[in-house]
């Protein structure tokens, strides 16, 4: 008791709400237990906050490692409150004038700390964010610095989905406020699913205002599909493996030549591990979305390590399989849609002919699909069939549309919008409905932002994705017959899901929305690289304010249009380019001299 | 009047060591200039040992380096600041003129940094500099790979503005101590051979196995002599190794200084040696900037009219390239990109003259081995030259037509 009025006595003089706040709480959450070299330690439930031997010595090392990563300039945001040893440690050890605030979900944990021992007056240099996780956030946002997240894992631990929903919120508003521009390298597949994907990624940043290098493999199909035409299949495999090597290392070439701050992978580019430690020993950033289900395409075993930010379609099994395999980054980012591509479409009345239906299927012939659409056909509404790999599916026959040609994506958008009731069936091996039901695919989010009605079979991650007022989920196959009896003669109900759903793509699920939540993860994460070019640091106006001590640089930053993004090498290369016949200006030098050491870069290739 | 210049030499400890005569040069010509000096951090401690130069002022590199690599990720005004107070931190004056011996950029933009006039290798300003007559006839000779006869350190004067130096004296190296350990080096009766292991660049690098061959050749016939190795910590291995593959009578009279000297000690204990041999590096020249007579192996792209030890008496052993007339012929024939071959031309010798370098050493004689040739060193009024051994020390005559040509520019 004597410590706890001491310490909230001593922080009244720089927060008294809190301190009035610490006297409501009730406290008691952590156990207090000498650790063996006399300093209090803390125990929740079974588990240790602090080292139970020597929770000083613990926390100074913890201090030491956050220090390598503090750049100046920054606020370090602690995440675990704990007996504050490791803020303790970290404040002393910090610059003075370096800012550290921490964050505290239950004002009982601060309770039992101030309870616990003497704190020094280095807590009245600490800043407390207290609140939801909504209201802790909109705190550290208007810290206007950027964020440097240090966690302290054992205390940490403890309000973990806190955490989460705070960090949710940051990236939202980071989102919502970034204006800076990236360059971005977007690595596409040589050909598959995911290629039209990387497409509509590279359509959004460029909507969003990044610059965009699209390394396009898919111009090298042709190649990779005659390497794949050798009869003995130790042939094909060698050739096409060492033909996606030669791809690996163009894409390194592409990106030496043109250095991008972010490199971002779409799922089956071809990057190989060798390429990707090479591109993190020149310090390149790398990201991947993995827009593929983790249990059927498992490459992402020798890939984990290479990249340093994972992006992927499902969350809990995938998380640990990925971590486990030593990815360092792992964030949970959905499928979308591209509302330019995926739009309500008015048809001819002969579209309508050919791409309508009551009911309609547009997808590959997978397993589970052959064995229950069948089920699903009836003499009492129309049912059309389209996609391809449905040879030998008799009892579909009769239903398959152009001989199971692919169609493209503007004939599938036709179907979307010309049928009644639009079944989306997940794909999966076997042959029922998936047993692990999680991710959901691309062709939802689709569906919706065409304004289309379907049918989906249920996902666990679909709930949070959209309600039953937007699509009608199923979750057996016997359902399916009497959801359509119900939904087609009811156009208004089915106009009405289909409406909210486009709605709801459109204010939440677009590659836009996507790409902006990618991008601030990554900038959360690198404060000082991308997140500082997300903040709009590097624009003009955010230099000419920062060069205000160096008047003689605003003329050399007056050049540059209001909103453009400048680098050292712009900055060089417009003096350059200026340079003919005039004496250079003392700034213009250094800047010269600073940008030759630059040019004596990396040799990547 | 008094005036303030500055000489910049950003390069290597060779190109350091090089650089001496124009200083001399210079002093001769203005005897009341104060006369500083700009070179590497790393070569900070010898340029202070220097003859004629007033201050030292240190180029560090590696935070040059750091401030970029922070300024690429993220451009900060701070970055400016923190360069001028660098460039500051070397004068608060501009200095009267800079004399740039180096076609780097960042040496040219240091000059326009630090001086009211930058003087050398080019002129114009910094980002459109053209070459003086002096660094295009440098330019031109290390291009063409052509008959050069002015050696490098003169053009450097050239450059300068004036002549080469009446008079060369040796780097005073009274003030260095070895350490305790070294100290005995050269205290001894019988000649000290300093034999230079390794070389920065790794097609200067001299086979250990010929080292090891010469150094027990010079042992076993030079009576009471004894051999110091010299080169930094990277070259260590080389030298256990050729301790290890030398006979155990022999170690124990040499003595293994490798990675244990500075750039001043090193410099005094290469004083302490009768002579010292090695490839064409810059520890060679620093011998013979400190008076020290010295032995070149001049091979790969090394050649002794360019970069030969400056001063008179040295020696050098030049590996001769393939007659360049009969590879003109061939090249005839061929397609003009084969031409750039000649560029990269250098030379790897089969063989080493060990031989007749202990012969040089026991009784100054010049024999002659196949795919070498002998030069010794000599100085006049054009400065210095290298004349084929066995011929008689006349300057070669174009050296006073390109200096009548190139000279005029003066301060």
């Amino acid at each position: 008791m004597e410590h706890l009025n001491q310490n909230l006595e001593n922080l009244r003089q720089t927060v008294p709400d809190l301190v009035a706040a610490l006297w409501n709480s009730s406290g008691g959450v952590l156990s207090i237990v000498p650790s063996r070299e006399g300093a209090p330690s803390a125990r929740y439930h079974d588990q240790w906050v602090h080292s139970a031997y020597d929770p000083k010595k613990e926390a100074r090392s913890w201090a030491e490692q956050q220090l390598k990563e503090w750049k100046p300039g920054e606020v370090a945001v602690v995440l675990g409150v704990g007996l504050l040893y490791h803020v303790e440690a970290l404040a002393l050890a910090c610059p003075a004038d370096a800012r550290t605030a921490i964050v505290v979900p239950d004002l009982s944990v601060l309770k039992d700390a101030m309870g616990a021992r003497p704190l020094g007056s280095w807590i009245n240099r600490i800043q407390w964010v207290t609140g939801t996780p909504e209201e802790m956030a909109t705190q550290l946002t208007a810290f206007s610095s950027p964020l440097r997240f240090c966690t302290y894992g054992p205390a940490a631990r403890l309000h973990g989905d806190i955490h989460e929903r705070l960090q949710t919120s940051l990236r939202r508003i980071m989102a919502a406020k970034a204006g800076g521009q990236l360059h971005v390298a977007v690595v596409g597949p040589i050909y598959g699913g995911s290629l039209p994907i990387a497409r509509y990624v590279v359509s959004a940043l460029n909507e969003l205002g990044h610059r965009v290098s699209w390394i396009d493999h898919h111009v090298h199909q042709g190649s990779y599909e005659a390497l794949g035409s050798y009869r003995e299949e130790r042939h094909r495999l060698m050739l096409q493996s060492r033909f996606a090597d030669v791809l690996s290392l163009s894409t390194m070439a592409h990106l030496a030549e043109d250095p991008p701050d972010l490199v971002l992978a779409i799922a089956q580019a071809p990057l190989s591990l060798a390429v990707l430690q090479h591109l993190r020993k020149k310090k390149f950033l790398t990201a991947m979305w993995f827009v593929e289900n983790y249990r059927h395409l498992t490459y992402w075993q020798q890939l984990a390590t290479g990249y340093d930010y994972w992006f992927v379609i499902q969350q809990g099994g995938c998380f640990d399989a990925l971590k486990r395999a030593g990815a360092s980054h792992v964030h949970y980012l959905p499928m979308a849609a591209d509302p330019i591509v995926h739009r309500p479409m008015t048809l001819t009345a002969a579209e309508h002919q050919e791409y309508g239906a009551d009911v309609s299927f547009v997808g590959a012939g997978y397993a589970n699909r052959r064995a229950l659409l069948p089920q699903w056909l009836s003499h009492e509404w129309t049912m059309k069939l389209w996609g391809n790999e449905w040879d030998g599916a008799a009892a579909l026959s009769g239903v398959l549309q152009r001989d199971g040609a692919r169609i493209d994506t503007d004939a599938c958008m036709k179907v979307f919008n010309a049928t009644a009731v639009n079944l989306n069936l997940h794909s999966c091996s076997g042959t029922g409905m998936d047993s692990q039901p999680d991710f959901v695919n691309p062709r939802t989010f689709e569906l919706a932002a065409c304004g289309a009605f379907q049918l989906v079979d249920d996902r666990t991650l679909l709930p949070d994705l959209f309600t039953s007022d937007e699509v009608a989920p199923f979750r057996r196959t016997e359902d399916v017959p009497q959801l359509i009896r119900r939904w087609l003669p009811d156009t208004e109900g089915r106009r009405a899901h289909a409406e909210a759903s486009r709605r709801r793509v459109l204010r939440d699920h677009t590659y836009r929305h996507r790409l902006q939540e990618l991008l601030s993860t990554v900038g959360l994460s690198q404060p000082d690289r991308i997140g500082s070019i997300l903040r709009g640091d590097r624009l003009t106006t955010g230099l000419k304010e920062r060069a205000a001590s160096v008047p003689e640089l605003l003329p050399l930053l007056n050049r540059f249009p209001t909103g453009q993004r400048i680098e050292l090498k712009d900055l060089a290369a417009d003096i350059r380019a200026r340079a003919a016949g005039r004496q250079l200006a003392r700034e213009e030098l250094l800047v010269l001299m600073i940008d030759s050491y630059r040019a004596e870069t990396k040799d990547l290739v | 009047m008094t005036r303030r210049a500055l000489l910049i030499q950003l390069a290597r400890l060779g190109d350091l060591v090089q650089t001496i005569p124009v200083i001399m040069a210079l002093k001769e010509a203005h005897a009341d200039w104060i006369l500083d000096l700009l070179c590497p951090g790393h070569l900070e401690d010898l340029g202070r040992i220097l003859p004629g130069i007033s201050t030292v002022g240190r180029w560090d590199g590696t935070v040059w380096n750091r401030r970029a690599r922070q300024a690429e990720k993220e451009f900060r005004p701070e970055y400016v600041v923190e360069a001028d107070t660098d460039i500051r931190a070397i004068t608060q004056e501009p200095y009267d003129y800079a004399y740039v011996l180096n076609q780097h950029p960042r040496a040219i933009l240091a000059g326009a940094l630090l001086a009211q006039e930058s003087i050398g290798a080019m002129t114009g300003r910094p980002l459109d500099p053209t070459l003086s007559p002096w660094g295009a006839y440098v330019r031109a000779v290390a291009k063409d790979r052509s008959e050069n006869r002015i050696h490098l350190a003169d053009a450097f004067c050239g450059m300068c503005g004036v002549s080469p130096p009446k008079h060369i004296m040796p780097i005073p190296m009274s003030s260095v101590q070895l350490p305790n350990d070294l100290d005995p080096i050269g205290q001894s009766c019988g000649p000290w051979i300093g034999v230079l292991v390794g070389a920065g660049d790794p097609e200067r690098l001299v086979p250990a196995m010929a080292w090891t061959r010469l150094i027990a050749g010079c042992l076993e016939q030079l009576q009471g002599s004894r051999v110091l190795l010299l080169g930094s910590r990277q070259e260590q291995e080389r030298a256990s190794w050729i301790l290890a593959s030398l006979p155990s009578s022999l170690v124990g009279r040499v003595w293994d200084t490798t990675g244990r000297l500075s750039l001043t000690e090193l410099a005094q204990a290469l004083t302490r040696c009768q002579v010292v041999i090695g490839a064409d590096t810059g520890p060679l020249h620093l011998a013979a900037a400190v008076g020290t007579k010295v032995i070149g192996w001049y091979f790969a792209r090394a050649r002794v009219h360019e970069t030969g030890p400056y001063g008179q008496s040295h020696w050098i052993w030049q590996a001769e390239a393939v007659k360049r007339e009969a590879l003109h012929l061939k090249l005839e024939r061929e397609d003009l990109r084969r031409m750039e071959f000649l560029d990269t031309l250098h030379v790897s010798p089969v063989q080493w003259p060990i031989e007749e370098t202990i012969a040089l050493l026991s009784d100054g004689s010049a024999a002659s081995v196949d795919g070498w040739s002998l030069w010794t060193s000599h100085r006049d009024r054009w400065g210095a030259y290298y004349v084929e051994a066995g011929q008689a020390p006349v300057a070669p005559l174009q050296r006073e037509h390109i200096w009548n040509e190139l000279h005029p520019t003066a301060v």
